[in-house]
């Protein structure tokens, strides 16, 4: 593969400026550069060939039916140094922390609102707030116990973090499975780079969920809650059941009984259920509370959760902090509630609900991203600098009509690695989703997912976009192998 | 085991044995009816009445009435939509069944019923001419065979394949009664009234042939083919594995490692007894009153068992 003309307009994670590699993708870049282009092809369809059969796919709903696709991935994994990454695993949980502390006070005694550091009319105003969460007191006091934080680069080298998904991130599953990939297309470079092991995910899940059994002692019952084969995540939710061994369960296969306890139904009757990893969204989950035609929820959920009868992981509630305006607070709470600067920087974030901040975001749409405060999957939002005037003009309205809605951020010069194309190496921008999980300790996975755009110049990275996926290595340069 | 994984299991052996066995019974009767003397003719129509799909079947093709032609009869059968009971549809659902519960079988059954499904989608209209419709029909068997084979190689014996051998073991039954009628209401039809008795042999081989069971039944009756002989081995033999008799002692084996539901063993000591009671002698004038009877009472059995497993 040839790296001689090699040139990202912008950070990139492999090469330098100068074009030489940078220390931690030595190894990798010299390896590559030693391939020819048709044993490089032959790696990329063994690639193709190991993800389909190994079933990686994701649901996505078009021309009004759905369809199993696979993820692009791209051979070449995205590297980080070992030092760096410890430095952004302290700041991922830094900030998990901070954000449970958060969520616990405001389903309790709003000691932050009182001292007037997070502003009332905002929690009002969330869709994510939900009010039949006040007073309870999950176990351990947690609230998020999975968290998929997006973190960018930025022209400089920063990693920024970009949003925290606290209701039901997914995509770890992606995470494990690029690695099996890439272990079968570069077994040589496992065997010489010192690169780190992602999997012990799945067991430090099932531990996490575990340790919030209702009834200590025994070996719990968890099941994971799925709505089922037509969502988009589908696949990872069986792959997650598998390879913790816990059931994966719809809303109809559980019940809340007399005693408020949630049971499962099985062949051998009703079966009492202690955890449940729901991926079911909170407005889903209880009809008995929430949206009253939802059949993918279980009635009397919730109570059997306020009843601490059996544990939800994410509890309700949680996204109340991953609400893209509540986000810009993150560097305030950590201060607040740990007395600490935060670690890891937020990307700056314009509140279009403030006076100031939205006058500045009408008058530099052209420059801004503007998103809306709670969508995901990377709808609804503008990159100003990529858009027409017509679509300028359109965001103003909204932004006037509805500005608790809005937030904007600098358009940022995401930094990219090189994927394969057929002209050669070619830089793409990228992203990386690290998950966190909480109960009694804090886990961080080993790097995460690293998402790419596949189409040049393309800043969006989501897999219902286009988006694709790569391994991503930590590599530790000091240990001698 | 979650019931509902339960209730799938069972109804996807279900599907992929009723798919079998309807494209069994088209295959044999294209085969029979190019057989058939001239003084004889071949009548389609119990065919479709052998699934139970004679309404649906009238409202679909209203021109054909009593005498509907190959071509109605064989895209009914094999892949009409609209045809609940079609070899089609059957592995449609069979195959959304197991997308919801991919993770209970292995990956290789999953591969083996998309690759029917699709062969099926891509080549069904196709299989309507004699021309290509016997290699239709039996890559669509092999494929159905091939599903059986890796749950009985690959499957460990836990729980959840109980139900699929359940499953099995009642659609086989029910399937054998089925193909049992059609054969005995009449698919060899005199050109005159009196040459009707000597046909009756030749649907007899139809009707064995259709399960698979002309070959076990030489090996073990040892005599020409009669009708009695013939209904007395498909109901009664205990060695051979399509037989209702032989299906349904199975299905009894299968009760003691499930949780014990006593209405299940009564429901099914009763449908047992009554198909060894039976005297074949005496029923072989008219079977069709008595298969009925059986198909009630497996009705009846499949009802108490989705009580018992599939809705605690």
């Amino acid at each position: 593969m040839d790296w001689g003309r090699y040139r990202s307009s912008t950070y990139d994670e492999l090469i330098q400026a100068d074009g030489q590699p940078r220390p931690a993708a030595r190894q990798l870049v010299e390896y590559l550069a030693g391939l020819s282009r048709r044993e490089l092809a032959e790696r990329q369809v063994a690639a193709d060939v190991a993800a389909r059969v190994m079933g990686v796919t994701f649901t996505v709903y078009s021309e009004g039916r759905n369809v199993d696709r696979t993820l692009p991935f791209d051979l070449i994994p995205r590297i980080i140094a070992r030092p760096e990454w410890e430095r952004t695993e302290a700041g991922l949980r830094q900030r998990i922390r901070a954000l449970n502390l958060f969520i616990g006070d405001i389903y309790g005694k709003q000691k932050i609102v009182k001292d007037r550091v997070f502003p009332a009319a905002l929690l009002k105003d969330s869709v994510n707030f939900r009010k039949q969460c006040f007073g309870v007191k999950p176990p351990l006091g947690i609230w998020a116990h999975i968290c998929g934080s997006d973190l960018v680069r930025d022209r400089d080298g920063t990693l920024y973090a970009l949003e925290d998904n606290l209701r039901i991130p997914s995509g770890v599953s992606y995470m494990l499975e690029n690695r099996l990939v890439a272990k079968r297309v570069f077994p040589e470079l496992f065997e010489t780079t010192s690169i780190l092991p992602v999997d012990a995910y799945p067991s430090q899940l099932y531990d996490t969920l575990a340790a919030l059994s209702p009834r200590p002692g025994d070996t719990p019952v968890i099941a994971l809650l799925t709505p089922g084969i037509y969502n988009s995540a589908y696949f990872e939710h069986c792959y997650l059941a598998q390879s913790m061994g816990i059931e994966l369960v719809e809303g109809g296969d559980l019940f809340v009984d007399d005693d408020d306890c949630t049971c499962m139904r099985t062949v051998y009757g009703a079966q009492r259920v202690d955890v449940i990893y729901r991926r079911v969204d909170d407005l889903f989950i209880d009809p008995e509370v929430f949206h009253p035609d939802s059949v993918l929820g279980v009635p009397g959920l919730i109570r059997s959760w306020r009843a601490g009868k059996v544990a939800l992981a994410n509890a309700p509630g949680a996204g109340v902090a991953d609400d893209k305006v509540v986000f810009a607070y993150v560097p305030k709470m950590i201060r607040y509630y740990l007395g600490e600067d935060a670690i890891l920087p937020n990307v700056p974030s314009y509140l279009c609900a403030e006076k100031k901040d939205r006058d500045y975001v009408l008058a530099n749409i052209a420059q801004l991203v503007v998103k809306p405060a709670n969508e995901s999957g990377g709808y609804g939002m503008l990159i100003g600098p990529r858009a027409s005037r017509r679509q300028h003009e359109q965001f103003r309205k909204l932004i006037l009509a509805n500005p608790r809605n809005y937030i904007a951020q600098p358009t940022l010069s995401l930094s990219t690695a090189p994927i394969i194309t057929e002209k050669g190496p070619q830089p793409r921008h990228l992203d990386l989703r690290p998950f966190v999980l909480s109960a009694r300790d804090i886990h961080v996975t080993t790097g995460g997912l690293t998402r790419v755009a596949m189409k040049r110049n393309s800043l969006v990275v989501n897999s219902s976009q286009g988006g694709g996926a790569k391994d991503t290595w930590i590599v530790d340069l000091d240990e001698v192998t | 085991m979650l019931s509902r994984v339960a209730d799938n299991l069972y109804w996807f052996s279900r599907y992929i044995r009723r798919a079998e066995n309807t494209a069994r019974l088209v295959g044999v009767s294209g085969q029979l009816q190019l057989d058939l003397p001239r003084a004889a003719r071949f009548a389609w129509r119990p065919l479709i009445d052998t699934v139970g799909a004679g309404d649906v079947f009238e409202t679909l093709y209203p021109e054909s009435e009593a005498d509907p032609s190959e071509v109605d009869v064989v895209r009914f059968l094999l892949i009409d939509e609209r045809n609940a009971q079609s070899l089609r549809v059957s592995v449609r659902h069979a195959r959304e069944i197991l997308r919801t519960i991919r993770e209970t079988l292995p990956q290789e059954v999953w591969e083996a019923v998309n690759d029917i499904h699709l062969y099926i989608e891509a080549n069904g209209e196709r299989s309507l001419g004699r021309r290509y419709r016997f290699e239709f029909i039996s890559r669509a068997i092999d494929g159905c065979l091939r599903v059986s084979g890796l749950l009985t190689a690959n499957v460990s014996r836990d729980i959840g394949y109980q139900f699929l051998r359940l499953g099995t073991a009642l659609e086989q039954a029910d399937m054998t009664t089925r193909i049992i009628d059609a054969g005995a209401s009449g698919i060899v039809q005199g050109r005159v009234a009196e040459s009707a008795e000597a046909f009756s042999a030749l649907q007899w081989m139809s009707v064995l042939r259709s399960l698979a069971a002309l070959q076990m039944y030489r090996r073990h009756v040892r005599q020409r083919v009669t009708p009695e002989l013939s209904l007395r081995f498909l109901l009664q033999n205990n060695e051979f594995p399509r037989s209702v008799h032989f299906c349904l002692s199975r299905a009894r084996n299968i009760l003691p490692s499930m949780p014990v539901r006593k209405p299940v063993v009564t429901a099914l000591n009763k449908v047992v007894a009554f198909v060894r009671d039976a005297d074949a002698a005496e029923l072989v004038a008219d079977p069709c009153a008595f298969m009925d009877r059986i198909q009630n009472h497996l009705g009846t059995l499949h009802g108490i068992i989705h009580e018992a497993y599939f809705r605690t």
